[in-house]
């Protein structure tokens, strides 16, 4: 048990800080209940899901600029395709958008591997690559959502109206894909090239494939967060969102290092809850929106900070 | 002795029932740092403190996709407000997080841009007629033939969609009318500077600039090139204006597109929230041509210059009928309670 703690500190003190602000919002807000809970979620849910994404990425030791740009990608192909389409047709889409995820992922690691061009030069190039794609699929917002779609991240839970959809909806996916990961050969492998590409290789890792498949891993879910654009807004996008840099401080802030191998995807998640909680708190307490920018990004530095003292005085004995 | 103390505590009653009366309005904008925006948030802001009715302004403006835009007109809500008034990042993005508002009893204006959510009431600038407009009075000056340079706002914007549409309708009316060049300009004048120069290095041929905005760079530009200058349409925005008298040789035109839009929005919010509500859900400020070749032109062009505002800013700071503050209010940028 103590290990456990002692393993998972930065991630227990992620959710109690997460707690603390909660509880901060009710204060300031009295009303604040399911349904500010439900809007939390959802506000959150695109951001999750490529925070975690770019989290799988960074573990493995590379790290993907083209995020938001795939995310863009996956909305306006499933808005497009689902507009007027039959439930069973949408399913098929679905799936089929995550396919796409999965593989403009792999094109994103297979020239990375191929060409040995630096991770960041390649997908900063292909961020330009996919938002063009996109608007060349739709140029200006339009398309449709399912509405079985829809729904599955409006409101509550049936019978646990306070459990918003949104969040066991992200739970259910990431852990869905992520948990046979992990615990699989491919788990170890994707930590082992992030930590020490080179001892990885001498182990016998084929870090090349490994690599491929972290970065399709990260276009999977960027599809879905596409996807979840698309769930939220009812119609596709095809000028990428705030994402990207949205999703590397989540990354950060969840204690996953940026230079590979070490950190875990709960950490990720909690950050990005705690920054859509103190966008909301200083929405609710009307502070200029000038001042609020800044204020986010000082909690973010700060937190981190804290963390790295933390981490350097636990270390002494 | 009874009855003056009961026509006290009514008197009293009623003043502290009007002390109660003020609104608590939520504000919702996804650019940020754009002259036009940050005249429309002023605006909003002057409108609710010259208005007297308004008790505090919560203010979601950055830069953010729909999505973002529904996590902020959610927390509005949270908020508690009594109205909001948004800028939509599209037509369609936002109507879930609108519809959840109005259910709430929450009075909906979408400024500047139209959602299809019905039970929001709409007040937006006509943005087809604006470039229909413009481009109709370029290709006039153009002899009615002749190539055009064609410069748009950003790609995927719902205000230069329907901006094309009405390009794209007064192109029908002049066959002769060729487009030279096409470019995004992302409505950032860095951005449109380098595509000019670019355009007239290339040496592509063109007799007429039309601009979505990103204006008096591209005077600057054709000054700066030495290139024969040809007629230029833009916004009013406070540079461009001042160009169209000041620039040697320079024919050109602004079309109003009044950032004050938004302080007409908060007007009405507070007609509605007051019980008075417009028969009509959605009221279209129409643009006006002012350009520099017609004597009436040159009068309002002259009427409308000030040197006070910064040169992004649109000079039409109000919106006559709807707003109320002063232009001393505006530039000050101050809201209730600042």
């Amino acid at each position: 048990m103590r290990r456990w703690i002692e393993a998972n500190t930065w991630t227990l003190g992620l959710a109690v800080l997460l707690a603390v602000l909660l509880l901060a919002t009710k204060l300031i807000q009295p009303g604040f209940g399911a349904s500010g809970l439900d809007s939390l979620a959802r506000a959150a849910l695109p951001f999750a899901l490529a925070t975690v994404g770019m989290a799988i990425v960074v573990i493995a030791g590379g790290i993907d600029l083209s995020i938001a740009a795939m995310m863009a990608v996956a909305s306006v192909t499933g808005a497009v395709l689902m507009d007027g389409a039959s439930d069973g047709q949408s399913l098929l889409i679905v799936v089929g958008v995550l396919l796409l995820g999965l593989l403009m992922g792999a094109v994103n690691g297979a020239l990375i591997v191929l060409s040995r061009v630096p991770d960041i030069v390649v997908t900063l190039a292909m961020l330009f690559v996919w938002q063009g794609v996109a608007l060349l699929i739709l140029n200006a917002p339009g398309g449709g959502a399912a509405p079985w779609l829809r729904a599955m991240v409006a409101g509550g839970l049936l019978g646990m109206d306070w459990l918003p959809r949104g969040i066991v909806f992200l739970a259910v996916v990431t852990a869905a894909i992520w948990l046979p990961i992990r615990r699989s050969r491919l788990g170890l492998r994707l930590y082992a090239i992030g930590s020490d590409p080179l001892a990885a290789f001498r182990s016998g890792v084929p870090v090349g494939q490994t690599r491929i498949i972290a970065y399709a891993l990260c276009g999977l879910f960027a599809a879905l967060g596409g996807l979840s654009v698309t769930m939220g807004t009812g119609i596709g996008e095809p000028i990428p969102g705030p994402y990207l840099l949205a999703s590397v401080a989540a990354v950060v802030l969840g204690g996953v290092v940026l230079g590979g191998g070490r950190g875990g995807l709960l950490g990720p998640i909690l950050a990005v809850f705690i920054l859509r909680t103190v966008r909301m708190d200083l929405t609710l307490l009307s502070v200029d929106p000038n001042v609020a920018a800044i204020v986010e990004g000082t909690i973010m530095v700060a937190v981190v900070m804290f963390g790295a003292v933390v981490a350097t005085r636990g270390r002494k004995p | 002795m009874k009855r003056l103390l009961l026509g006290t505590a009514l008197a009293l009653g009623l003043a502290g029932m009007a002390s109660a009366e003020g609104y608590k309005i939520g504000i919702s904008n996804t650019v940020q740092g754009n002259g036009w925006r940050e005249e429309m948030v002023c605006a909003m802001k002057a409108e609710a403190l010259a208005s007297g009715k308004v008790e505090s302004l919560n203010i979601a403006h950055r830069n953010t996709d729909a999505a973002g835009q529904l996590e902020d007109i959610r927390n509005l809500i949270q908020a508690g407000v009594n109205a909001i008034v948004v800028n939509p990042a599209n037509a369609d993005g936002v109507n879930a997080a609108i519809k959840e508002a109005t259910d709430a009893g929450i009075v909906v204006v979408a400024v500047d841009q139209a959602v299809t959510e019905p039970s929001a009431y709409i007040l937006s600038n006509n943005q087809e007629e604006y470039a229909y407009i413009g481009a109709k009075w370029l290709f006039e000056q153009m002899g009615g033939k002749g190539a055009v340079v064609y410069m748009r706002g950003a790609a995927g914007a719902g205000a230069d969609n329907d901006r094309d549409k009405g390009f794209k309708r007064a192109m029908a009316e002049f066959p002769e009318i060729t487009i030279a060049q096409e470019v995004f300009t992302g409505w950032q004048q860095d951005q449109g500077k380098q595509q000019i120069n670019d355009i007239i290095a290339a040496g592509v041929p063109f007799q007429g600039i039309w601009t979505s905005g990103i204006d008096n760079v591209i005077v600057d530009a054709m000054v700066e090139s030495g290139a024969p200058m040809v007629p230029i349409v833009g916004a009013d925005n406070a540079g461009f204006v001042g160009q169209l008298s000041s620039v040697e040789g320079l024919q050109g035109a602004a079309v109003t597109n009044p950032g004050s839009v938004g302080g007409a929005g908060v007007a009405l919010a507070i007609q509605i929230l007051d019980g008075k509500a417009p028969a009509e859900k959605t009221v279209l400020v129409n643009p006006e041509l002012w350009d520099n070749v017609s004597e009436e032109g040159k009068a309002k062009l002259a009427a409308a210059a000030n040197p006070n505002l910064s040169p992004e800013w649109p000079v039409s700071v109000s919106i006559p009928g709807w707003t109320t503050y002063t232009m001393d209010q505006i530039i000050a940028c101050k809201g209730p309670g600042e």
